[in-house]
């Protein structure tokens, strides 16, 4: 309960800790005015009214400073604490010599709880309960008898510092963690918009080696198609990267999925919105589409271009795969079938029928193969 | 078609290795380059005067952005066409800017054979299309009918008839012009025509939202005629 974690902790914690402090300093205000109406109405019958009087000036005096003193963070050090709990622990112990010998209650009152209360905001917990046991302390040493009364006012006062205590605390370090995560959320956006102007400029320079490598010879078409195939990779990161965090826990976006596929010779269409399915149906369908392209790799060629269209009907998510290779002459999947080959239906359809869906392939000598995925929305799982 | 006759070109891109590029290639293919600009700003002050058929645009420039500099030019001057050239093809700025009146869309990867065939082609009033685009319009459509039409709306939700569906979606698929004729018995002009018609009603759908947007706003007083 030393006075530099307080000062830490009031600087990285200043909003909540100053709502707080500041509700404190209204409580303060009419928790005063209330002892100051109970005195005027009583002060006639005590053995000692003027120095009554004196205690409430004190207690007046000490509000007004006190208001002033909790508003500013640099201030709420254990001088102020200190203080403060010493006044409570002052006006208590004076009550006899004004009231005479067994006071029913004391001259402060109610007003003893902003100390405690105060403790509780600014050295949470442990600063609550001390505060509630010193104040409970003096109030049992001033009373000739313990009331059933006395132990409920007691009891509440220690338990209610602790629990506000307890509770301030929380409410300083969700504020503190809120404030961290608000702090690496725009950091995030700007690393993510510095990356895209990087991003944006490598792009350019991709694309143009792509274009001029070419006109400079052999080499140079190498070094255009290598500079066309990181072209393509860096462009899918770059817009996977804007649609991150679309899709919520459980389910992923396809046209995310779908995006990373993209590469010179796979070119991917799909709508601007996200595709947002369950994540195992995605990636389920994902696969398919994987083997389809695997398959035009091994039957039309390594080189070969295939083009993957996804379309978002009212009751069900197409995907096509198409190809330009020679087709696959009718029978030729079955002969596959029957030969043991299975790669082809097995994994394509098998895939799809477990999802409820469906695959088609359609294909003709000269124009290509094409297959049509497709597979109901709002699935239940 | 008009094989060989000089163009007016404009250039606008903020990279300007590939703004000389893409000038010199014009300029090799006989074209005229009547400017070139670095940003939104510069691209929007020299238009007036410049006057191009076509302008080469690439969307990620200095503010205003592309899809900004596309709408204004188109509404300065209708006639003129708008390529659209995206190095990341970010689909959402691509989408907006064909949405804004650009008629063809390129990556910036594309050939050079490719782009100054696009340049052709947008010049004759023909659409370019990706297959990308394609599937972003297809979408587009598919996401407007989704959206129930506010009861007052006295305009129609654009919506594509089954022969242009078909049509683009044999474009979102990788089928060329001349693939599609053959595959629907139907001409190569019939192609372009039903291509054409996706992107002139998304297009007059979006102008008709922005004055209704405008209307609404009170600012109708600047809106000229």
């Amino acid at each position: 309960m030393s006075g530099e974690p307080a000062v830490r902790r009031s600087l990285t914690h200043v909003p909540v800790q100053d709502l707080l402090l500041r509700a404190m300093a209204v409580l303060r205000v009419i928790v005063l005015a209330n002892s100051l109406v109970l005195y005027a109405m009583r002060f006639e019958d005590y053995p000692r009214p003027l120095l009554g009087w004196a205690v409430m000036a004190l207690l007046v005096g000490w509000t007004l400073v006190s208001v002033w003193a909790y508003a500013a963070p640099e201030r709420r050090r254990a001088p102020l604490l200190v203080g403060d709990l010493g006044v409570a622990v002052l006006t208590i112990a004076l009550t006899p010599l004004v009231k005479g010998a067994g006071p029913s209650a004391t001259l402060p009152g109610f007003y003893v709880m902003c100390a405690v209360l105060s403790w509780a905001v600014v050295w949470r917990w442990q600063g609550g309960l001390f505060a509630a046991v010193a104040v409970s302390i003096t109030d049992v040493s001033i009373r000739l008898e313990f009331t059933q009364q006395n132990y409920g006012n007691i009891f509440l006062l220690v338990i209610g510092g602790a629990v506000i205590g307890f509770l301030s605390a929380l409410l300083q370090d969700t504020a503190a963690q809120r404030d961290a995560a608000e702090r690496a959320a725009a950091a995030a956006a700007e690393r993510q918009r510095l990356s895209r102007v990087v991003h944006d400029g490598v792009l350019q320079v991709l694309a143009l080696v792509q274009r001029r490598g070419p006109e400079l010879g052999p080499d140079g078409m190498e070094l255009g198609r290598l500079a066309g195939e990181q072209e393509s990779r860096l462009r899918g990161l770059v817009q996977q990267g804007s649609r991150e965090l679309v899709a919520p826990l459980g389910e992923r976006d396809l046209v995310e999925l779908l995006g990373e596929l993209e590469s010179p010779h796979v070119h991917v269409a799909t709508p601007a919105t996200p595709a947002v399915l369950p994540a195992e149906t995605a990636s389920e369908l994902l696969a398919a589409v994987e083997a389809c392209l695997s398959n035009v790799r091994h039957h039309v060629g390594r080189d070969a271009d295939a083009w993957v269209l996804l379309e978002e009907l009212p009751d069900r998510w197409v995907v096509s795969v198409r190809d330009d290779g020679p087709g696959i002459p009718a029978g030729r999947l079955d002969d596959s079938a029957s030969e043991g080959r299975l790669g082809v239906q097995q994994s394509i359809v098998g895939r799809l029928v477990d999802l409820g869906g469906s695959a088609q392939v359609r294909s003709a000598p000269g124009q290509g193969t094409e297959w049509e995925l497709s597979v109901p929305r709002h699935t239940s799982p | 078609m008009s094989e060989g006759e000089q163009l007016r070109v404009m250039v606008v891109d903020d990279h300007p290795m590939w703004r000389e590029g893409v000038a010199r290639d014009l300029q090799e293919a006989g074209h005229r380059v009547v400017a070139t600009a670095a940003d939104g700003k510069e691209a929007l002050s020299r238009f007036p005067a410049a006057r191009p058929q076509v302008l080469v645009l690439d969307l990620q420039i200095p503010e205003p952005d592309g899809v900004a500099v596309t709408g204004e030019v188109v509404r300065q001057d209708p006639s003129v066409r708008v390529l659209v050239l995206s190095a990341s093809g970010e689909q959402s700025d691509v989408l907006e800017a064909v949405k804004a009146g650009a008629t063809g869309y390129l990556v910036k990867s594309a050939s050079r054979a490719e782009l100054l065939d696009a340049v052709r082609r947008v010049a004759d009033g023909d659409t370019v299309f990706t297959p990308g685009l394609a599937g972003l319009v297809l979408g587009e459509y598919r996401r407007l009918s989704d959206v129930p039409a506010a009861p007052e709306a006295d305009t129609e939700t654009p919506r594509l008839t089954d022969r242009e569906t078909e049509v683009l979606r044999l474009v979102a698929k990788g089928l060329s012009y001349k693939q599609i004729a053959e595959r629907l018995v139907i001409s190569h002009r019939t192609v372009q025509n039903h291509v054409q018609n996706t992107l002139r009603k998304l297009q007059l759908h979006n102008r008709v939202q922005l004055v209704r947007y405008a209307l609404e706003q009170g600012l109708d007083d600047d809106q000229p005629g």
